[in-house]
């Protein structure tokens, strides 16, 4: 038997000619831990992907070898009952059946007669969240009682259920809090000590740096290195990642501020569901010309809500009185807010930012078509002309404007979104997560661009669960925490940890 | 087996229309031997064109529905109430045929944008909507007729649906189309060139313009070898012009695909959502009211039964012709096309005297393929 547990040789996969993975090698040993970093588009989620057969054998080249055997799975169920169980980005949790149903699900435990044994499945669901140190988790109750870092450690009690031998992690803390964060870590650390083996995808460097034992780079589809973890450090495994140095992440420039230009007063929201709770209790804030106001808080705090609500779109009852440039407006649907200035860049690219079947062009022009038609014709050259120096100022990378955008990187798309929102002309802008699933170049691209439009006069609200992102760009920081506001500071000589006390509830009257 | 699907939906996803093209050539030669050329005559030839108009109408409506992600399964009702109200303004009342024709167009032109209204702006799903539109107008057009058949009295009337253009206004209208798409062409041409984007290589335009011109000058020439243009068949082809523009060169035609791929990002964009949803019903009305003319002048008469299951048909054509299940795609040539192989099939089966029971259990089977070949072939199937 070899030493490794999975080995990888050579695996290449190409689209209609264009090559995805070009001759990639990845070796995990039994109980280790691996990072696999590199930019959007990189050939991470392919690579893992040929792995878990949901491309089956044959449609790639190369070598899997399993526990010293070569592995040639045609379906994903086959890659389960050998042990590789992948965890997706996205969960795959049905929110109304309950924790120990979700964990079961696929292969539940039966009575005769094919009734499901549930005294058995809750048992065996309890041990495993004793496992996964969550012993207060009522594995009766359905998903949705839980948030997102539940969710999360249910989907490994699930793997676990399966008996993994190797879990496959993609961005598993990408809707996590920072304490979520370090229990997800420490349950890493646990099962490579009873010998799971771990390969994790992720942007945060810092996450890979604190669990791995070894990291994995790959750029445009070819390995770039294999190191291990001890004597990296991050700026490395950037450099590895871009082939270039990087050398400051925030390229924040300096800017005049003007006075008050935008002012929300008073906004609430009630939960769809249950509308006894709220998920913005009486917000209060202001926005000055050309400043850009970071509004950091855990998942769930209610910034999105917020954004929602003066975007005109949250779904449930909302109030929020708000004045832009002296005047009092009213914003009653997306289609009004835009009309009169106000602009949002969603924090769900794929539900809610691109319409995928479109051309990058058509997507771009999406909320100012009427001004490329006379009697509602559309003047095709007209409208391409603006596209062309859209996607020139944004450098986003397409082969043509009529290329579907669902083809393109998350951080392409992310970046015609953007063009987008920005071609209605707005004077207050919301960008909700707007580096999320983006590589590392266009993260600095989008940075650089903030810059520039504020420079303009533009107020942009960055919602960011990133904190060094709000501490890196930020004018000034609010701080939301269970639907309130906690804080509200001049970002000077602000730290991470003010703001994480300000959002968890402690003392925040010693806000500056 | 892999391997076999994997080739046919790459196949099917590049040359759809040729596809397409393909299978109607087959069906028209398979029919042919058949019948000893029976049906390949100019004469059966305008036949099966003025079968298809109908259809046709209700499909150019149709298709636009599907693409924006809905289902509309009142139309063979609605197409049957309109020519009824035709039939009654007509024989019971003397309007004046340019009334009758208005009324029936604002009548239908306002069933869909209620239809739309109720599906749009109160949420209720298109296909309870519709389902519910399906038993009402046609329970309002039995309640109206009270189950008898209404003659036609004006000859003027008839002429929409039996009449047929001179051959010599039929050539001039080939040769007004072929010089207005050598005009369009070189108008794109130049207009690019000026904005100093890519222009295509002339000859490849060229080429195009040459099989335009080809079929443009066989089309005509058939149908003049028999009567001429039949006039349900020229408004089906203006229709045909006008969607297709406005599908590709309009606002509201972007919106519609815009909406059915993601209404959620499109909403979010500053569009008004359920107003194109509610125009997309309104123009799906538009042509209920034009099929529903042409059926009670092709038949000289409103019938109560009149339309029955036109929906269906008209559905199997979109997705015949390549509109997506899952709504965001779609063209109306396409639908037309989906259109001329349904009443191919059922002209043909008839001819060689295939029973009536079959052509369903065909009809069926065809719709089921179509559909599969879109899943197989589709957007999204990879996710």
């Amino acid at each position: 038997m070899s030493e490794y547990l999975l080995d990888m040789r050579g695996i290449v996969k190409d689209f209609n000619g264009v090559k995805a993975l070009d001759g990639i090698d990845l070796k995990v040993r039994p109980g280790e831990v691996v990072g696999l970093c590199g930019e959007n588009g990189a050939g991470k989620s392919t690579l893992m992907k040929v792995l878990s057969a949901v491309y089956p054998y044959g449609t790639w080249q190369g070598q899997i070898f399993w526990e010293g055997k070569e592995l040639k799975a045609h379906t994903i169920r086959q890659t389960e009952e050998a042990g590789i169980v992948i965890i997706h980005q996205e969960l795959m949790l049905v929110p109304q059946l309950s924790v120990a149903e979700n964990i079961f699900m696929g292969n539940e435990i039966r009575l005769p007669g094919g009734l499901m044994n549930y005294s058995a499945m809750y048992k065996r669901a309890e041990e495993l969240m004793a496992e996964l140190k969550m012993p207060d988790v009522n594995v009766a109750l359905p998903v949705y009682h839980y948030g997102g870092g539940h969710q999360q450690l249910i989907e490994i009690a699930k793997a676990l259920n399966k008996r993994a031998k190797l879990l496959i992690l993609d961005e598993p803390t990408s809707s996590l809090t920072k304490a979520e964060t370090e229990i997800l870590l420490d349950i890493i650390r646990d099962l490579k000590r009873k010998g799971v083996a771990c390969v994790m995808i992720s942007h945060k460097l810092d996450e890979i740096a604190a669990v791995c034992d070894t990291i994995s780079v790959i750029r445009d589809g070819a390995h770039v290195g294999t190191r291990p973890m001890s004597g990296m450090d991050t700026n490395e495994i950037i450099t590895m990642m871009v082939g270039r140095e990087i050398k400051n992440l925030f390229p924040r420039e300096e800017h005049p501020i003007g006075e008050v230009f935008f002012e929300a007063r008073n906004v609430t929201c009630l939960d769809v569901n249950n509308p006894r709770r709220k998920r913005v209790d009486n917000i209060s804030f202001t926005l000055r010309k050309g400043e850009i106001l970071g509004v950091a808080g855990l998942v769930g705090a209610g910034r999105t809500e917020l954004a929602m609500a003066i975007f005109g779109c949250y779904p449930g009852q909302y109030d929020a009185e708000l004045w832009l440039d002296g005047k009092q407006i009213s914003v009653d649907s997306p289609r009004s807010a835009v009309m009169q200035g106000i602009c949002l860049v969603p924090e769900d690219r794929k539900r809610h930012g691109i319409v995928p079947l479109q051309g990058v062009g058509a997507n771009i022009t999406m909320a100012v078509l009427k001004d490329y038609a006379r009697y509602g014709v559309i003047n095709s050259e007209k409208e391409l002309h603006q596209i062309e120096k859209s996607i020139a100022r944004m450098r986003i990378k397409t082969a043509s404007p009529d290329l579907p955008i669902r083809g393109l990187s998350g951080g392409n798309q992310q970046k015609a979104v953007l063009s987008k929102m920005l071609l209605p002309n707005p004077k207050v802008l919301i960008l909700d997560e707007p580096t999320r699933g983006v590589d590392v170049g266009a993260k600095y691209e989008i940075y650089k661009l903030m810059f520039e439009l504020v420079k303009q006069g533009l107020s942009i609200i960055m919602i960011s669960s990133e904190l060094p992102e709000v501490l890196g760009i930020s004018d000034r920081v609010l701080v939301i925490g269970e639907g309130q506001l906690r804080g509200d500071f001049i970002n000077e000589g602000l730290t991470q940890e003010q703001v994480l006390t300000a959002a968890l509830g402690q003392s925040s009257e010693l806000a500056a | 087996m892999a391997i076999g699907t994997h080739n046919l939906k790459r196949f099917f996803s590049q040359y759809k229309i040729l596809a397409l093209l393909f299978a109607i050539a087959v069906i028209w030669l398979f029919f042919g031997q058949l019948t000893d050329g029976a049906f390949l005559t100019p004469r059966n030839f305008s036949n099966l064109l003025r079968q298809m108009a109908i259809t046709g109408m209700l499909a150019s409506g149709m298709v636009f529905i599907i693409i924006s992600g809905e289902i509309d399964l009142s139309v063979g009702a609605s197409l049957g109430l309109l020519g009824g109200i035709a039939a009654i303004m007509d024989y019971t009342y003397h309007f004046p045929v340019p009334v009758t024709i208005v009324t029936v167009i604002v009548l239908g032109v306002g069933i869909g944008l209620f239809n739309g209204y109720w599906v749009a702006y109160l949420r209720v799903p298109s296909f309870i909507v519709s389902l519910a539109g399906f038993l009402a107008f046609r329970g309002l057009l039995l309640g109206l007729t009270k189950g008898t058949t209404v003659p036609l009295e004006s000859p003027a009337l008839v002429m929409i649906g039996q009449a047929y253009l001179p051959t010599m206004f039929g050539n001039l209208l080939g040769l007004g189309l072929f010089a207005l798409m050598a005009v369009l062409t070189f108008r794109t041409r130049s207009g690019r060139a000026q904005h100093g984007l890519a222009v295509s290589p002339l000859w490849q335009d060229a080429v195009k313009l040459v099989v335009i011109g080809a079929v443009i000058v066989g089309f005509v020439y058939t149908l003049n070898l028999y009567e001429g243009i039949p006039v349900p068949v020229l408004v089906t082809l203006i229709i045909l012009g006008i969607f297709s523009f406005l599908a590709k060169q309009t606002v509201f035609g972007r919106r519609i695909y815009s909406v059915g791929s993601n209404l959620e990002a499109t909403r979010l964009s500053g569009v008004n959502v359920r107003m194109v949803k509610m125009l997309v019903f309104g123009l799906m009305g538009l042509m209920c009211a034009f099929a529903g003319l042409t059926t009670t002048a092709r038949l000289a008469a409103g019938s109560p039964s009149a339309g029955t299951l036109g929906e269906l048909d008209a559905i199997a054509s979109c997705f015949i012709g390549g509109a997506s299940s899952r709504g965001g795609v779609g063209t109306v040539y396409g639908a037309l096309i989906g259109a001329l192989i349904m009443a191919s099939l059922d002209n043909g089966m008839s001819m060689i005297g295939v029973e009536s029971f079959w052509q369903m259990i065909v009809k069926g089977a065809i719709l089921l393929l179509a559909v599969w070949i879109d899943v197989i072939s589709g957007a999204g199937s990879e996710r």
